[in-house]
């Protein structure tokens, strides 16, 4: 294993681990929420007292069924209360959690088991254990338990293996009653470098990798979610009187971060969205005071205020165009200023915000929002000045599993919309002269790839640093801005060097368009496959009078495809001529997880695009 | 949670019936106002409509207002809410006003009374009626609807037929003549001078009140308590129960529910709110119980209070009553205001709108009787009242409420529609 870590010597009194720092809050603020799921139709509240309870009886309950240092456990299920328990429980005995995601279909969950060989299994509820159960016996061999939480479903299932969650409790509380020191024990003898995590990258290029995460890459992680405070715009880290609304996958590192590691770092609230459907309704509940989302979240925020304000009635219209052409001005002025108001957008907020803009973010829950983030994967630029101008401090970060995340941000004040921010202070962070390749080098750059040291090698350069296989460079010498995936670049048949993220966040900046892939490796010119957005291309088609049935009928559509070919046109007037898209075609087929055409988290896998739709493709250079 | 009026911690918070504290202040100022509303105050004269509610001229109408709430909220919880249509109110209410007499009036020759105090007499008149609707309900389990509404009416007829039987006339007073109310004076048993004096006059706590603002206070009192036991009773178990009937019986039952039970408890304590209600009207308002009174156009009035006002609801029935009790009287005011004003638009209107007794073209008439097809102002609110209820009907099945649910849905999606 390639690091570069500075080992903490032992103390004996057991290294800080998101264990450890959940133990703490039960000691300092017993009383305080720490959870909230809701559960018909209220919010069930899990005070920190509860909540390190329920950890420590889950990591008994571990420690009965036999798990040993570094063994594995596997966590399928959506954002639930358990999730974080079970983690926790699982970091308290020494134990590696491997998250899985909830979409992830019988053939990944079969590699990710035989990968990982994981001694207990948790899947919460029938849909989830009935994959693990077909997976083959002999690549499951390593499960002894699988444990479940929603007991609907499993009446007549007689599998040995299986174990109803509200026993395995009770196995964790006789264990308790026999050696209730025993989970002490464990943590007093936790080190910095145990591994604490396997995170799977979501593989858009070949299988899952498990990243290895050690306790003291998730400490370096929580300090700087500490005490990085510039970085919100009212100076104020995370603290408990915070809301924190819990949707996105916790095994992907983004919410992990955001949810499991900033509350045992700074005692948040974490709200659990009941399901990724009804984030919107529980947003509105929650108010939530810390928001995280994907971009793809925040373009389908942005696409619902335009609909529903397109829906409104006359008088409510009229308000809701002030509204935003205020916002966009706004935006604009702020952009330009790194954050802050001028004179203009200050008067116009004011105008604005009693208006339309106060009611527009309680509609969207994000009244209450003091520092909101976008990550994971390249925004439009204009979605988030749309954002700003409404008054959501919004801020786009960068970092990646590798390097637990930490690499850059934008600081308030010093917010430069389209680049991903400033390094952080104190980290090693540098661009590669020859590609232009971001590499870093702290303490949070992870230990190796599990079981795979040749793709560990491959990530590492000789001199000890992560190559993060992002394309960057330096906007005014301060900011970073991510040009591409090295792997992505497209090189034509005319050897023009061209990025097509860049292409394709332009297209998907447009309401009617969900995915965008741009081809032209070693072609003569580049052409596109777009995926169109059903619900706003739908909503579209019914006040055109446009009659369709399926989502494939709707993309045959000559009046949708002249629709898509006004964005291509409008995308095209903001590049270079070589960088034009000069054909496209409308995939027939919503892209799918199941299918292979997506990661889990919604990426392009472009290798089973142009599997998929090589016609296509081909269809458009001949 | 301090701005998170939607984050409901537990069924407690949610059930709430003031969730936010702007709701309770504005609550409370609301009250404030309705006490200090008959009170000689600098601050109540600056407010609009306030200033001349409390005067006495106005006074008995709202005592007339608050005593339609109590029937009315009873036959909410019947009607609007356990969807059981009743025609019978009325005489639920007579049943009440009988009783009242008979347990707070003097006795005599003829006459049955055994002038108990009041805190006997008025919860007596409503256990009566609702021993009565309790003995009725069981027909509602076998009938629904229209035939329902039959039966309840027949009732109606029964008890005007009581009153007017010699047996009856011992309790309700001789035919047409009908016999004293008990008075409100409120004492511990039967002593001569009351604890507290209904009828004179009076000063209280250093305010002039008169006998008429005593009155208000006391139906205001007991008003709030049977809208709030009203309340009560639609939002936790008993309420949810007969929702469920009113929406579906046969569902309910097999969610459950006994639908038998529930029906009798449903006319149960719908009776009692009309047996207080019709002991207040006869001591408070008319003086005299007459068994005549308590007939068909009553059940039919209350019925126009609550879909106006908004059935199924507790705002409803208040909203409802203060509407249909005061229109007539804005309505006779404002003809009356529009007869004297000369010249301008509103004197152009009032000569095309209005027929003096000398002859004109205008649709009101303002002298006592009618010379043609004119209408005077007395029927011009009968039609108003039949236009109104055909128009909420069709238009806005909740009423006046349901125009307050649409309003304040309109802001709370601002600037969305939906």
């Amino acid at each position: 294993m390639a690091t570069t870590l500075e080992k903490q010597p032992s103390t004996g009194v057991g290294s800080t681990t998101v264990a450890s720092l959940a133990r703490d809050w039960a000691q300092r603020a017993p009383n305080q929420i720490a959870l909230r799921e809701k559960d018909f139709g209220i919010w069930q509240e899990y005070s920190w007292e509860k909540t390190w309870d329920l950890i420590e009886l889950a990591a008994h309950g571990l420690l009965a069924l036999g798990i040993d240092v570094g063994d594995r456990v596997t966590i399928h299920a959506e954002d639930r209360p358990e999730w974080i328990i079970l983690d926790l429980a699982t970091v308290a005995i020494r134990g590696v959690t491997v998250g899985l995601y909830p979409t992830n279909p019988l053939a990944e969950v079969e590699y990710l088991v035989g990968d990982c060989t994981p001694k207990v299994f948790f899947a919460e509820d029938q849909e989830q254990a009935d994959k693990v159960l077909e997976v083959d016996r002999s690549v499951a061999a390593s499960i002894t338990k699988i444990l479940y939480v929603e007991p609907r479903g499993f009446g007549d299932y007689d599998d040995p293996r299986l174990m109803f969650w509200v026993d395995f409790l009770e196995l964790g509380r006789t264990h308790r009653e026999q050696n209730p020191a025993a989970v002490d024990q464990r943590m007093a003898a936790a080190e910095a470098d145990d591994i604490m995590t396997l995170v799977y990258t979501s593989g858009t290029t070949g299988p899952p990798k498990g990243a290895m995460l050690s306790n003291a890459n998730a400490a370096f992680a929580i300090d700087k979610i500490i005490s990085e405070t510039s970085r919100i715009p009212d100076g104020k880290g995370p603290n408990p009187s915070d809301l924190i609304v819990t949707y996105l996958p916790l095994c992907h590192v983004a919410e992990r971060i955001f949810s499991t590691w900033t509350l045992v770092g700074a005692g948040p609230t974490l709200n659990f969205a009941e399901s990724i459907d009804t984030v919107t309704a529980n947003l509105r509940e929650i108010q939530p005071t810390i928001f995280f989302a994907v971009p793809r979240i925040w373009e389908r925020l942005h696409a619902s205020v335009y609909i529903r304000g397109n829906d409104a009635t006359w008088f409510k219209k009229k308000f809701f165009d002030f509204g935003l052409k205020a916002a966009s001005i706004i935006g604009r002025e702020k952009a330009a200023t790194g954050g802050s108001h001028t004179f203009k957008s200050r008067l116009l907020y004011a105008i604005g915000q009693p208006l339309v803009f106060r009611a527009m973010k309680e509609r969207l829950g994000l009244r209450r929002c003091r520092y909101a983030a976008s990550g994971a994967a390249a925004v439009a630029p204009e979605v988030l000045e749309f954002f700003m101008g409404i008054g959501i401090p919004v801020f786009e970060l960068y970092g990646m599993t590798e390097n637990s995340a930490v690499a850059t941000c934008n600081f308030a004040g010093r917010n430069k919309l389209g680049t991903v921010g400033e390094p952080y202070p104190d980290i090693g962070l540098r661009l590669d002269e020859e590609t232009g390749e971001i590499q870093t080098k702290h303490p949070g750059n992870f230990q190796g790839y599990w079981n795979k040291p040749d793709k560990t090698a491959e990530t590492m350069t000789s001199d000890g640093w992560l190559m993060t296989g992002d394309v960057g460079e330096w906007v005014d010498g301060t900011h970073i801005k991510i040009i591409d995936r090295i792997k992505h670049i497209i090189i034509t048949s005319g050897g023009k060097n061209i990025s097509p993220s860049e292409i394709e966040n332009s297209l998907k900046t447009s309401i009617f368009v969900k995915e965008a892939m741009v081809i032209g490796d070693g072609r003569k010119f580049l052409s596109a496959l777009v995926g169109i957005e059903p619900e706003t291309v739908g909503d579209w088609a019914l006040r055109k009078n446009i009659p369709y049935t399926t989502y494939r009928d709707l993309s045959e559509k000559p009046e949708v495809i002249e629709l898509i070919q006004g964005v291509v046109s409008e995308t095209n007037e903001k590049f270079a001529r070589v960088e034009n898209v000069r054909e496209f075609r409308l995939i027939p087929k919503e892209l799918d997880h199941e299918d292979g055409e997506l990661t889990a988290t919604q990426k392009l896998k472009r290798s089973s695009m142009m599997e998929m739709f090589g016609d296509l493709v081909e269809s458009m250079y001949t | 949670m301090y701005g998170r009026p939607n984050l409901y911690t537990s069924y407690k918070q949610e059930s709430q019936i003031l969730p936010t504290w702007s709701q309770k202040i504005v609550l409370g100022i609301f009250l404030l106002i309705l006490l200090a509303m008959p009170l000689d105050l600098w601050l109540t004269e600056q407010i609009p409509f306030v200033r001349f509610l409390g005067d006495n001229e106005w006074l008995p109408l709202i005592n007339k207002v608050l005593v339609f709430a109590i029937a009315t909220l009873g036959l909410n919880l019947l009607a609007g809410v356990a969807g059981q249509v009743s025609l019978g109110h009325a005489f639920f209410m007579g049943v009440g006003a009988v009783t009242a007499v008979f347990l707070g009036g003097q006795s005599s020759d003829n006459l049955h009374g055994l002038g108990l105090p009041i805190w006997i007499w008025l919860p007596g008149a409503g256990v009566a009626a609702a021993l009565a609707g309790v003995i009725v309900s069981p027909v509602a389990v076998r009938l629904r609807g229209l035939y329902l509404a039959i039966v309840t009416l027949g009732l109606v007829f029964l008890g005007i037929h009581f009153g007017n039987t010699t047996w009856g006339a011992k309790f309700a007073g001789a035919p047409g003549l009908g016999r004293k109310a008990p008075k409100l004076d409120i004492r511990l048993w039967k002593e001569e001078t009351p604890l507290i004096n209904l009828d004179d006059d009076g000063r209280w706590l250093g305010f002039d009140v008169s006998d008429k603002a005593k009155t208000y206070f006391l139906l205001l009192g007991l008003t709030v308590i049977f809208a709030v036991m009203a309340k009560n009773i639609i939002r936790t178990r008993t309420g949810r129960a007969l929702q469920a009937i009113r929406d579906r019986d046969i569902a309910a039952e097999v969610m459950g529910i006994p639908e038998f039970r529930y029906k009798v408890i449903a006319f149960g304590i719908s009776s009692f709110y009309a047996g207080v209600a019709g002991a207040l009207f006869s001591a408070a308002l008319s003086g005299q119980v007459l068994a005549a009174d308590f007939g068909l156009f009553f059940s039919v009035e209350f019925i126009a209070v609550l879909l106006i006002g908004g059935a199924g609801t507790t705002a409803g029935p208040l909203v409802g009553a203060f509407f249909v009790v005061m229109i007539p009287k804005f309505v006779e005011t404002f003809t009356k205001w529009l007869d004297k004003t000369e010249g301008g638009i509103t004197g152009k209107f009032a000569d095309v709108a209005l027929t003096g007794p000398e002859g004109d073209f205008g649709v009101i008439y303002t002298g006592v009787q009618t010379p043609g097809w004119q209408l005077n102002v007395f029927d011009w609110n009968i039609v108003l009242f039949g236009f109104l209820i055909i128009v909420f009907l069709i238009f806005e099945p909740l009423g006046l409420y349901g125009v307050w649910i649409r309003v304040r849905n309109y802001w709370k999606r601002w600037p969305f529609s939906y």
